[in-house]
């Protein structure tokens, strides 16, 4: 092969490579699932799994949080769906969310979730349209989850006042 | 140096010791971007290497050579660099009292290096034994140390010390295979710097060329 094609595949490959690691850290994709989905959501291709989906939100409606939210990873498991990690903030809120408490290991769980959301969605604007939600935004979503962290403890008999969003 | 050595070999060597430098495997899978401190180690390491004559960096770059000649050997150089930013990011400590105590160390060892302007030989053996001493420090010692388990003896000898120390001894703890991974990318790291383009005999130091 000729000097030059050489010297401009080797080139290629260097610049894809250093490209790809600069990705790599500026995105911290977890596993290669993650890696692939949000490389495929960058090109504008990434689709999730419409089956699962239906699943989870059936589950979430059904309040089976857990069974909602495997099934809402299964579908979206490169995290990229603004969507369904809403849904999946949102079951993280609905389950940790009590009358005279917040489970604050949950609440985080929702407020790292509902990030994801707003960080894939476009202009960072999550708007659901679902009728059977109170909250339909990514803000008003991360608003409640933050100032259910606020607190000191997650016992907190002054929230007895409060009411779930539901 | 050959073709293919700076073609493939060494560009994609250097690249690897790029994506794994910044590794860190705990609860969860993280990629530490580099400190402005492992630049400026990197610096004074590169300066060293071309001071002693172990890069040269006339035969990858220089005006008889084509542009895309020029191309590839400003890409060995990119990934060098890169990849001894990213070997400093592997061995440094995360935080705290042994990170500046390190920093401090290796800044005053390179500086050393680079004005007792030995030859490329001790220069590369001195280069591995300071990533080697580094890891053994940040990946033996001082995960030693940061590991929560451990019998009463050793906890109250942590206490002693993190007192001395104002708590700031200790690191986050990370799984044993960030130790392996680091390790591999030190091996590479300094497998590439042993293949690069060394100073040809007769010419004089490429940062202090007299022209005549």
């Amino acid at each position: 092969m000729r000097d030059e094609a050489v010297r401009a595949i080797g080139l290629a490959l260097t610049v894809c490579g250093f490209a790809g690691i600069v990705w790599v850290y500026a995105h911290q994709p977890q596993t290669l699932a993650e890696a692939t989905g949000a490389l495929s959501a960058t090109v504008g291709v990434y689709r999730i799994d419409d089956q699962s989906f239906s699943d989870g939100l059936r589950f979430f409606r059904g309040d089976e949080f857990a069974a909602a939210r495997l099934a809402f990873e299964r579908a979206d498991a490169a995290h990229q769906d603004p969507r369904t990690q809403f849904y999946i903030a949102y079951s993280y809120y609905r389950e940790g969310w009590g009358r005279l408490y917040v489970d604050k290991d949950l609440f985080a769980r929702g407020l790292d979730a509902v990030n994801r959301a707003i960080a894939a969605a476009p202009n960072g604007r999550v708007i659901v349209e679902d009728p059977t939600l109170q909250m339909r935004s990514g803000d008003e979503l991360k608003a409640e989850l933050q100032s259910g962290l606020q607190g000191r403890t997650d016992i907190n008999p002054l929230t007895i006042v409060r009411r779930q969003r539901k | 140096m050959s073709r293919t050595l700076e073609v493939f070999s060494v560009p994609l060597m250097f690249l690897a010791v790029t994506l794994l430098g910044g590794l860190r495997i705990a609860d969860r899978v993280l990629f530490v971007r580099p400190p402005l401190s492992a630049l400026v180690l990197a610096v004074l390491l590169v300066i060293a290497l071309v001071r002693c004559g172990a890069l040269a960096p006339e035969r990858l770059m220089h005006p008889a050579r084509s542009p895309l000649q020029n191309a590839s050997g400003a890409a060995v150089l990119t990934t060098m660099f890169a990849a001894t930013v990213q070997a400093f990011n592997s061995v440094m400590p995360e935080f705290g009292l042994p990170r500046l105590i390190v920093l401090v160390f290796l800044f005053v060892l390179l500086l050393n290096t680079i004005a007792a302007a030995t030859d490329r030989t001790h220069v590369l053996r001195s280069t591995a034994v300071i990533f080697g001493s580094m890891f053994v420090l940040k990946f033996i010692v001082l995960a030693a140390l940061s590991d929560p388990a451990g019998g009463w003896l050793k906890r109250v000898l942590l206490a002693t010390l993190e007192a001395v120390t104002l708590g700031t001894l200790t690191q986050k703890p990370l799984a044993p295979s960030t130790g392996y991974v680091a390790f591999c990318a030190l091996a590479l790291y300094v497998a590439g710097l042993a293949l690069l383009p060394r100073r040809l005999a007769g010419r004089g130091s490429a940062l202090l060329t007299v022209e005549r």
